[in-house]
């Protein structure tokens, strides 16, 4: 009888064939090390490398583009495509640009760029973060003068102009869409964009660079989500450059360097006011007073994160003197109370973080259940108060590197990522206060107050201030160390 | 012609019925699948505003301008029909529009990442099918010296290949081949090189399933007479051999092909630790932001691929068996494979000792001074990231971990026997959709019908877990309805209970139900691989598929925290795997 009409290995053949087949998909590497830097980045592009998204973080590390105003270590405002910029009245800054600025392109910048630029980010959809709440229009004052007309007193423009989200592209970068403008040869920094898809891209230096020409000669970044992988990368000598460093990786990371920064960022337990068991200030004071945090940053962080008092971290300086807090109300007696305490996965440290906190709450007394999902399918429930308590992560300075817009925005009333479901008409009326006022010491001081006020009701439960880490291959230099994580590679970065 | 007559006349498997079928499943499927994904804000209650907003900028507050300033750049649809309708008016001319997030256009995208996932499934499915074929070598050799199948050493080695969860040989591949020895580059897909590892970690698990399905089909071949025929008569080894490979590899063609479409959207976590670009993670990336046109464009792509995988598979098992499958000349028996005695009394033994001694410890108690210690007298199996004693969690998790994997596989072992055995018709249809499927969005759309819970996670992975039950009983039961004793029955007039009772389930029953079995270990990963949507065993479950997942990023710096769930997944696997199916 016939069975038999093709042989095994035809059949395997035919397999691997299909697989060959397609292969054309591979995207194709480059060969040899002349000088151009490998990075290994976590987070790939979601817009088309726009800076009106987090691209624009993006952007500014790898040296693509450049805002106007850069922030010093302190957060003070510092020069960079601007040379000067002063209050004229309440309502009007005069900035001074460089003139000797030229956009990848070879286009000199001018003020009417600059002005076009930035009027592109007011008509952005959704309007840039550093934006949010104002009514701004830039006109040019001359070649290189530019005056800004904010509406209303605006104290923190130059803050907010150094927001990676309003760096400034060449007018060719808006022509097509200019809600997404291509950063691609329209930006002033050392390395320009040349290629970019979802798994990789690609950067030339830029010879032309204003601030003398970059060290490496170029730079290959390679999207790479998992952290062992990247990690990986990087032992393997085929990244010399990987950010975002979890804890759990840094034993393994033997023969290579690491470049440590610590955040404006903090991990907390935030307690909801709004429903549930934690209206109830006793609860919050019994659930604040359970919680150690010192087992936390030193067993899970593993002494890598820094002990936080308060909202605000170690990193800022202004946070030292803070006032005493005067709490709200002692520690009640839970009495078997139940509560839910949600965190979320995509940060790796947190649930294991939960599980601790959780522990610690179920020895004074509380019933705890633990949620855990992916942000993403949780943040209807976590932002619409589901929870009687979040872990969470939130950076204080993020875009205007100014802590009252987060203090807003956390903590008001109609903030929009209120995770404690906070609502206290007098710490509304404080920020709103701070807000309006002009001197950038006094708005600290009025940040730490309301801080204290805050702590007062035990809302907030710190657990850890978080670090930024950056792992380095041994023969690179000078990788910037930037608390604000707004750039890694610089023109002086170099690999020998 | 009647439509009676139509019905009584001898079924021919020749191609002409369902000519028009295929493509009206296809059609079908893709259009309601669309409505479908379409309709998932509303069954999520997510407002897709948000979630775009949030994938484009982490952590951005969503205040209420910027929520309408996207609902007005996206025109977003106000209800769950007018945006689908309008999405399937430009993809029946070519334009599947573009990303909601990204603002670029989809075709270009979901065409790389689907051309990405298609060499590496064929090459996962190449690694699967040559692993099975090398797990079964030995016992074909020794079948065709000896005439019997006898020993069950690839059962063991097939059961702990099917046991092995592909995101922790991912890992183990990166940490030991790629970074420490340094012969495959760690992640990427710039050539050939890198196709290697991912292709490794996916086909080797798939080839210990399919070399359940080889065994099985070649102890059913050794049964035929015409092995007895050639033996007799006193052809080559080599000829019996490849006659006989050929026999077995027609029953497991069609799994090659659902193991292939399958891996397409659903090797998330090999993807991801490889950062591979494929159709898994965009479909990953797309549900979790609710980007809807990109989203549709995948599983519109995914569904067909999968119906050509799943007819490709139905037309190499026809071509393999040649006419013997349209004729009578068949006689499928069914094999007895001598049951294991000792071995899995040996195994289960031991099991149930570690899992007596952890049950009388305590698994919850967090030290986080002494957390990822090595095993010792204090914690003889370790200590996990927050210090907890190993034992005690493997012991706890036990009952858990087996219970919600053999809840799955008899659910899917009931349901792809019934379907399998029953369908009419092999023709590529639902299952092969429902396999091609990204397991995220099963998962979301359960989800979103049932709330997270353990049993909503049972039932995300029964919807699936059922399929390669139910080709594997079709292929079986295509032969036993050619053989030469079915046909004979039905010329005596037996009825379709009697054929059913007497010549197809005893024919069928045994082989499916050991491949359900054997799927038990890979069933609780399956679980487990939904916890990040909520849905499965609890956090701080001592759950073994939960504990691996938990702990894989672990791998190198405490391997214990992995290799403590993940034995104990391999020794039910093989404990399984063992089990008598066969009726003496």
């Amino acid at each position: 009888m016939q069975l038999v009409r093709s042989f095994p290995a035809e059949v395997l053949g035919a397999a691997a064939a299909l697989g060959l087949l397609t292969t054309g998909c591979f995207s194709g590497g480059d060969g040899g090390d002349d000088g151009r830097l490998d990075m290994a980045l976590a987070f790939p592009p979601v817009k088309q490398m726009s800076p009106y998204s987090d691209d624009a973080a993006l952007l500014g590390r790898v040296g693509a583009a450049e805002p106007l105003i850069t922030l010093d270590d302190d957060g003070a405002p510092r020069p960079l495509l601007a040379e000067d910029w002063e209050q004229a009245d309440d309502d009007t800054w005069e900035l001074t640009l460089r003139d000797d600025v030229t956009f990848q392109n070879g286009t000199e910048m001018t003020a009417e760029h600059v002005a076009d630029a930035l009027g592109c980010a007011t008509e952005a959809s959704p309007l840039p973060r550093a934006l949010a709440g104002t009514e701004l229009t830039a006109e040019a004052d001359g070649r290189h003068a530019l005056t800004i007309d904010t509406g209303n007193p605006d104290p923190v423009l130059p803050q907010r102009l150094s927001s990676p989200e309003l760096a400034i592209l060449a007018p060719e970068a808006y022509e097509e869409d200019p809600g997404t403008p291509d950063p691609k040869g329209t930006g002033t920094g050392p390395f320009e964009l040349s290629e970019v898809d979802g798994g990789t891209a690609t950067l030339e230096a830029y010879d032309g660079y204003w601030s003398g020409e970059p060290q490496a000669t170029g730079i290959d970044v390679r999207f790479v989500e998992d952290s062992a992988s990247r990690v990986g990368a990087l032992r393997a000598g085929e990244a010399d450059i990987v950010d975002a460093v979890p804890v759990a990786e840094l034993e393994n990371i033997t023969e290579q360097n690491l470049v440590e920064v610590q955040l404006p960022r903090t991990v907390g337990m935030f307690l909801n006011n709004d429903e549930g068991v934690f209206t109830d200030p006793e609860l919050r004071a019994a659930a604040a007073a359970a919680v150690d945090s010192d087992p936390i940053v030193e067993g899970i962080y593993e002494g890598r994160a820094d002990p936080v008092e308060g909202i605000y971290g170690p990193v800022s300086d202004w946070s030292e003197d803070r006032p005493d807090v005067d709490p709200e109300a002692e520690p009640g007696d839970p009495d078997g109370a139940g509560i839910t305490l949600a965190t979320y996965s995509d940060r790796a440290e947190l649930p294991e973080a939960a599980s601790a906190v959780a522990e610690d709450l179920r020895e004074a007394g509380f019933e705890v259940d633990i949620a855990v999902q992916e942000f993403a399918t949780m943040e209807t429930d976590l932002m619409e108060g589901e929870f009687d308590a979040v872990i969470g992560t939130r950076s204080y300075l993020l875009e205007t590197n100014d802590p009252i817009a987060y203090l807003a925005s956390d903590w008001g009333c109609d903030g929009s990522y209120n995770l404690a479901r906070f609502c206290d008409a007098e710490v509304d009326e404080r920020i709103a206060e701070a807000a309006g006022e002009t001197d950038v010491e006094q708005r600290l001081r009025a940040a730490v107050e309301i801080e204290a006020d805050i702590l007062a009701t035990h809302s907030f439960v710190p657990l850890a201030a978080e670090r930024a880490r950056i792992g380095v291959a041994e023969d690179v230099e000078g990788v910037a160390e930037d608390p604000l994580e707004r750039t890694i590679v610089t023109a002086g970065t170099r690999t020998s | 012609m009647t439509a009676s007559a139509t019905g009584r006349a001898p079924r021919r498997l020749g191609p002409h019925p369902g000519r028009l079928r295929a493509p009206f499943v296809a059609f079908a499927s893709c259009t309601g699948l669309a409505f479908l994904v379409g309709a998932l804000p509303w069954l999520s209650g997510d407002d897709p505003a948000q979630t775009v907003l949030r994938a484009r900028a982490a952590e951005r507050g969503a205040d209420p301008e910027a929520l309408q300033s996207i609902r007005e750049e996206l025109d977003l649809p106000a209800d769950p029909v007018s945006g689908t309708l309008s999405w399937l008016g430009g993809a029946v001319r070519g334009d599947l529009g573009v990303s909601w997030v990204s603002g670029a256009p989809i075709a270009p995208d979901i065409a790389s990442a689907l051309g990405v996932s298609a060499s590496l499934a064929s090459f996962a499915a190449a690694v699967a099918l040559a692993t099975g074929i090398l797990v079964l070598l030995p016992v074909l050799l020794r079948a065709v010296r000896t005439g019997r199948a006898g020993g069950r050493g690839a059962d063991v080695t097939g059961a702990l290949l099917a046991s092995v969860p592909d995101f922790l040989l991912a890992s183990v591949f990166l940490a030991v081949v790629a970074v420490r020895w340094d012969m495959a580059p760690t992640s990427g897909w710039e050539g050939p090189a890198h196709a290697v590892l991912p292709a490794l970690a996916l086909g080797l698990p798939a080839g210990g399933l399919l070399s359940r399905v080889l065994a099985g089909a070649l102890a059913a071949a050794l049964a035929e007479s015409w092995v007895r025929t050639w033996r007799a008569i006193g052809f080559a080894p080599a000829t019996m051999a490849v006659a006989l490979l050929q026999r077995t590899l027609a029953v497991a063609l069609p799994q090659v092909m659902l193991v292939f479409a399958g891996l397409l959207g659903a090797s998330v976590m090999v993807e991801t630790v490889f950062a591979v670009p494929g159709l898994g993670h965009t479909a990953l990336v797309a549900t979790l932001a609710q980007d809807l046109p990109k989203v549709q464009g995948a599983v519109a792509a995914l569904v067909l691929v999968g119906l050509l995988a799943g007819g490709a598979g139905i037309a190499a098992h026809r071509a393999l068996m040649g006419p013997a499958l349209a004729a009578s000349g068949l006689t499928p028996a069914v094999a007895i494979t001598p049951a294991a005695r000792r071995l899995p009394l040996v195994i289960g033994g031991a099991l149930l000792l570690a899992i007596a001694v952890g049950l009388a410890r305590d698994p919850e108690a967090i030290t986080l001074a002494a957390r990822l210690e090595a095993p010792s007298a204090a914690h003889p199996l370790g200590t996990d990231s927050l210090g907890r004693d190993l034992l005690a969690r493997f012991g706890h998790g036990a009952l858990l971990s087996a219970g919600a994997g053999v809840a799955v596989s008899l659910t899917a072992l009931v349901v792809g026997a019934v379907l399998g055995v029953l369908g009419k018709r092999a023709q590529a249809g639902a299952a092969d959709v429902l396999n091609a499927l990204p397991p995220v969005l099963v998962g979301v759309l359960v989800a979103a019908a049932v709330g997270p819970s353990p049993a909503g996670a049972v039932a995300a992975v029964a919807l699936v877990a059922w399929i390669p039950i139910a080709v594997h009983a079709r292929t079986l039961a295509a032969e036993v309805r050619a053989s030469g004793y079915h046909q004979a029955a039905i010329a005596g007039g037996a009825g379709r209970a009697w054929l059913l009772r007497r010549h197809l389930l005893p024919s069928v029953l045994p082989a499916v139900s050991r491949h359900a079995l054997m799927r038990i270990p890979h069933n609780t990963l399956a679980l487990a691989g939904l916890s990040f949507l909520g849905l499965g065993a609890p956090h701080d479950s001592p759950e073994w598929g939960a504990m691996l997942a938990e702990s894989i990023r672990y791998v190198e710096r405490a391997p214990w925290t992995v290799a403590v769930p993940a034995l104990g997944l391999a020794l039910l696997g093989v404990v399984a795997s063992l089990v008598r199916t066969e009726r003496r």
